[in-house]
């Protein structure tokens, strides 16, 4: 478990991510944009758009608003934070 | 599977081949009677000297080779832009290799101190060094395929 949380970096009982978001179905309302032309408007690599749409990869401040500034959207729009029931 | 997680595999083998391969060519010349390795520490020096040198023409020459036969299989030419994910990734795997390398060089220290011989120490740094690398290219691939 131990060497586990050093690899990942994550703790054991923690949950995988609590924000969701909907970067597939704003591509697809913005003309059914490819996740390579939103790689490119955005200045990341395509691995990174399909890892945060999986939601494998939390993005940084800057880049969370450089989406909702291309698909002109409220940040919360394309981000959702759902804390945890408890 | 993406350049990244290729590139990585590619040098945990080159790291793999040229400890292995340099590690085995000095241990020949040491069985020869060449120089002796348990006493002679200056020897030691010169040996990882000439090791970083050759370590490092060989990784440029085998990733001018890994771009060229990708490019020739993906039929792209292009070298992937280091975003911020690849940054917090290398970030991480950095990190890791550190454990692996500190945890090494402790274990050193303490055999030493339970009267292991002085090479030893040598020996253990080519070894971590090498653990390190593993752990540091490993720990990329993993990032890469199962999330950051």
């Amino acid at each position: 478990m131990a060497l586990r949380s050093i690899i990942t970096g994550r703790e054991s009982e923690m949950p995988k991510s609590n924000i969701q978001n909907n970067i597939r179905r704003l591509r697809f309302n913005a003309g059914e944009m490819t996740q390579q032309e939103l790689a490119d408007l955005v200045h990341v690599s395509r691995q990174t758009i399909v890892a945060i749409e999986k939601g494998n990869y939390s993005p940084s401040l800057e880049l969370a608003f450089r989406f909702a500034h291309i698909f002109k959207t409220p940040l919360e729009e394309v981000f959702i934070y759902k804390p945890d029931d408890k | 599977m993406s350049y990244q997680e290729k590139q990585n595999i590619v040098n945990i083998f080159t790291g793999l081949l040229v400890t292995v391969i340099f590690a085995l060519m000095v241990y020949q010349r040491h069985q020869q009677g060449q120089f002796d390795l348990t006493e002679d520490f200056r020897t030691w020096g010169v040996v990882f000297l000439i090791f970083i040198g050759i370590s490092v023409v060989v990784r440029i020459i085998i990733q001018i080779i890994f771009h060229i036969l990708n490019t020739i299989a993906t039929r792209e030419a292009d070298v992937p832009v280091e975003d911020e994910r690849d940054k917090l990734i290398k970030l991480k795997a950095t990190r890791n290799s550190y454990y692996a390398f500190t945890s090494g060089f402790v274990m050193s220290v303490l055999g030493l101190a339970l009267g292991m011989p002085v090479y030893w120490i040598f020996i253990a740094f080519v070894a971590f060094g090498l653990i390190a690398e593993i752990m540091d290219n490993g720990s990329q691939i993993y990032y890469y395929r199962k999330g950051v």
